[in-house]
C-alpha cells in the first residue's frame, strides 16, 4: 500500500510521490528517486524571501543664512539647462549644448551638497588629456582633430547621490557537474545535479548615482571610480572658477540605479563562492537591503562637448583621477578600406597556412 | 577442357602481339614478356616504348613487376579480374617465389579495367589503395588519354610500393594526399573577411569608450562579505552512453585463380 504525500520532482518538476514500500520518494514521469532528507533540503530551499530595497533618501541639509549669497545661477537658452558658477564666473557658454549662456540670476538652491570632491587636476591636464584620448586611433576622421575647440572644455562640479547599504542575501543555483570516461565500446557521461544555497551579508558604500538628468548617466559611470578619501565638507569657495550643476533628479528617484547596481554585484559576490562546478544557474535570488542611507555631493567632472558633421560629441574627465572618456565618429571610408585590405591580406595568409597543414598532413 | 583450351588460344595471341620481350634479367625474374602488353593496339609506339622504359626503371628498382596489359575482350574469361589473373600467370610476372607484383588490365570493349597483384604486390596494394588507384586513372581513361592514365598509374604504384616497403601501406583512413581541395580558396576569403571583420570591430570598439557599469564593484566595503550559510546539496544524477565508432584494420582481400596461386586485385568501369 502506498501513501501519498505531493513535492515537485527537482528533476522534471512533475508531482512527485512518496513511496513506501520503497522508503524513498520516486518521481512517477521520469522515475528518479532521491532521499527524503534530499528532497525536505531541496523543499525547504524553496521557502525564500522576496527582496526588499528600502532606503533613507533623505540627503542634503538646508543652506545658511546667506551662505549662498555670492552664487548665481545660469540658464541656458537654448537646453535650459541651469548651472551655478560663483558670482565673479563670467558670461560662460552652457557646459550641455556648447551655447552662450546669457541670463545670470541670484542663485535660488534647494538643498546644500553634503561633500565635495575637489578638482585635483586643472584645465591643462584636461586638454593634455583630450590629446591622448584622439591619439593612436586608426578610424577617427583626421579632420575631427583639428576641428576641436579644445579651449571650451569646462570644470563642472556635477550633483552626485551616494548610497550606502548593507545587503542581506541569500541565493539558490542548480549546478551540474559532469564526469567522462569510456571503455571499448561505449563514452559514457554522467551527470550529477546539485542544489546549491549560499546566503550571508555585505557592505557598499558611496555608490554614486548622478542627479543630474542632463549628463548622460552612461558617460558618468564611465569615468568611475572616484577616490571618496579625498571627499570634504561642501564650503562655497570650492566652486570658485567653476560651475556647478543643480541636480533635478532626486535621490528616491536615483536609488533605483543604485539598487540595480548593488544587486548585479551581490550577486557575483555570491556566485564566486560557487566552485568546482561545470554548470551553475541561478535559479532565485533574494536580496534584503538595510541600513541604507544617501549623501548629496558634488564630484569633479572636466566636460566638452562638439559638433560635428551635426551629431553631438560630449567628452568627459574625471577631475580627480583623470580617466578621459567619450564616443568619437568613425571614419567610415577608412573603415570600408581597411576592411577590404584586411580581407585580402588575412584570406591569403589563411590560404597559406592551410597549404602548410595539408604539406604537413594535418587537413 | 574448355577453359583449358581458352587459355592455350590466349597464350598464343599474347605471344603473337608481345614483340619485345622484358630484358631484365634479375634474380627470380622470368623476363618472359614485356611489361606492356597493348593487345588492343590503343597506345603508339612512342607512348609504348617510354611507357615499357618506366616501368622497367620501377620494376627493377623495388623488385616488384609493375605491368600494364589492354585486350579487346575476355576472350572467353568470365569477369576482367578472372582475364587479369590469367594474364598475370601466362606472362609470367612477379619476382621471386612468391611472384611479387601487379597487373593493371584494361578492357576496351566492356570499357573494364582490373588490377591483378601477387605476392608483396597483395600487401603493398590494399582494396582500398586500388580503388583509390582506379579513381585516379578513371578520367583519363574515359577520355582516351591512356599514355596519361598509364603513366599515373605506373607513378602511384612507385609511390604505393615505397610506402608498403616502409611498413605502412597506404589504406582507407591513410591514402596518398590529394592537392589542396579548391574550396579552400572560398572558405580562406571567407576567414579573411570574418577576421577582417573583427580587427575593425576592435578598432571601431576602441572609438566608443562611454559604457555603463552594470556592477558596484568598486564600492564593496572592505572585509564586509561574510558568507554565513553555506550547503551544496546532491540531487540525482543521469547517466548517458553512446557507441563508439571502431577503426578498421588495413587489409587486402584475396582469391585463389583456377592455376591455384593467390591473387588480390580489384576492377571497375571507366
Amino acid at each position: 500500500m502506498q501513501t501519498l504525500q505531493e513535492y515537485k520532482c527537482p528533476c522534471c518538476g512533475g508531482a512527485i510521490a512518496f513511496d513506501s514500500t520503497l522508503q524513498k520518494m520516486k518521481c512517477p514521469f521520469c522515475d528518479t528517486e532521491f532521499d527524503m532528507e534530499t528532497l525536505a533540503g531541496y523543499d525547504a530551499g524553496l521557502q525564500e524571501e522576496k527582496d526588499n530595497m528600502e532606503w533613507n533618501t533623505s540627503a542634503g541639509s538646508r543652506w545658511q543664512d546667506g551662505e549662498s549669497d555670492g552664487l548665481r545661477s545660469y540658464v541656458c537658452k537654448s537646453c535650459g539647462g541651469e548651472i551655478v558658477g560663483d558670482a565673479n564666473t563670467a558670461a560662460t557658454s552652457c557646459p550641455f549644448c556648447g551655447n552662450p549662456v546669457v541670463m545670470m540670476e541670484q542663485f535660488t538652491g534647494t538643498l546644500k551638497p553634503d561633500l565635495v570632491i575637489p578638482f585635483k587636476l586643472d584645465k591643462k591636464a584636461a586638454k593634455t588629456g583630450l590629446q591622448k584620448h584622439l591619439t593612436g586611433k586608426r578610424l577617427l576622421p583626421k579632420i575631427f582633430k583639428d576641428q576641436n575647440h579644445i579651449d571650451e572644455i569646462k570644470g563642472v562640479y556635477v550633483p552626485f547621490w551616494l548610497f550606502d547599504t548593507d545587503a542581506d542575501a541569500s541565493v539558490r543555483y542548480r549546478t551540474t557537474k559532469v564526469r567522462v570516461w569510456e571503455d571499448d565500446d561505449y563514452k559514457y557521461t554522467e551527470t550529477s545535479y546539485f542544489l546549491v544555497r549560499r546566503g550571508g551579508n555585505i557592505g557598499f558604500e558611496h555608490v554614486p548615482v548622478d542627479g543630474s538628468g542632463k549628463m548622460p548617466d552612461d558617460l558618468m559611470e564611465s569615468i568611475e571610480p572616484y577616490d571618496f578619501a579625498d571627499a570634504v565638507d561642501f564650503k562655497t569657495a570650492y566652486l570658485a572658477g567653476y560651475l556647478a550643476d543643480k541636480y533635478d533628479v532626486d535621490a528616491s528617484k536615483s536609488v533605483e540605479r543604485a539598487n540595480a547596481r548593488v544587486k548585479k554585484s551581490t550577486e557575483e559576490a555570491f556566485a564566486s563562492t560557487v566552485q568546482g562546478y561545470d554548470s551553475v544557474i541561478t535559479e532565485n535570488s533574494s536580496i534584503r537591503l538595510h541600513n541604507g542611507k544617501a549623501m548629496y555631493a558634488m564630484y569633479p567632472v572636466w566636460l566638452l562637448n562638439t559638433t560635428w558633421n551635426g551629431n553631438k560629441y560630449t567628452f568627459a574627465m574625471n577631475g580627480q583621477t583623470g580617466k578621459f572618456v567619450g564616443d568619437l565618429p568613425v571614419d567610415k571610408k577608412a573603415a570600408a578600406r581597411l576592411r577590404f585590405i584586411l580581407t585580402v591580406a588575412l584570406g591569403a595568409a589563411t590560404y597559406g597556412i592551410a597549404w602548410l597543414l595539408h604539406i604537413i598532413g594535418i587537413l | 577442357m574448355k577453359k583449358k583450351i581458352i587459355v592455350v588460344l590466349f597464350a598464343i595471341v599474347i605471344c603473337l602481339c608481345t614483340v619485345i620481350p622484358a630484358f631484365a634479367a634479375n634474380d627470380g625474374y622470368a623476363a618472359e614478356y614485356s611489361r606492356v602488353n597493348d593487345m588492343a593496339d590503343i597506345l603508339t609506339e612512342d607512348e609504348e616504348e617510354s611507357l615499357r622504359t618506366t616501368l622497367d626503371e620501377i620494376s627493377l628498382r623495388q623488385n616488384v613487376d609493375v605491368t600494364i596489359a589492354t585486350v579487346n575482350d575476355l576472350n572467353g574469361y568470365n569477369t576482367v579480374s578472372e582475364c587479369a589473373d590469367a594474364i598475370y600467370e601466362l606472362c609470367n610476372y612477379g619476382y621471386g617465389d612468391s611472384k611479387d607484383g601487379i597487373l593493371l588490365l584494361i578492357s576496351m570493349d566492356e570499357h573494364d579495367w582490373a588490377v591483378s597483384t601477387c605476392g608483396f604486390g597483395i600487401t603493398a596494394f590494399t582494396d582500398a589503395g586500388i580503388e583509390y588507384i582506379g579513381g585516379q586513372i578513371k578520367s583519363d581513361l574515359s577520355d582516351g588519354k591512356y599514355a596519361e592514365a598509364f603513366n599515373t598509374y605506373a607513378g602511384l604504384c612507385d609511390e604505393f610500393i615505397t610506402q608498403a616497403k616502409n611498413g605502412s601501406p597506404y589504406d582507407s583512413g591513410h591514402l596518398p594526399r590529394k592537392p589542396l581541395s579548391v574550396v579552400w580558396i572560398p572558405v580562406s576569403i571567407a576567414i579573411g573577411f570574418i577576421l577582417a571583420l573583427i580587427v575593425v570591430g576592435v578598432m571601431k570598439g576602441k572609438l566608443k569608450t562611454v559604457h555603463s557599469r552594470p556592477e558596484a564593484d568598486s564600492y564593496i566595503r572592505k572585509g564586509s562579505f561574510d558568507v554565513t550559510e553555506s550547503s551544496d546539496l546532491f540531487l540525482y544524477h543521469t547517466l548517458t552512453r553512446t557507441k563508439k565508432e571502431k577503426k578498421e584494420n588495413a587489409q587486402s582481400s584475396t582469391h585463389t585463380s583456377s592455376s591455384g596461386t593467390t591473387h588480390g586485385g580489384g576492377s571497375g568501369k571507366f
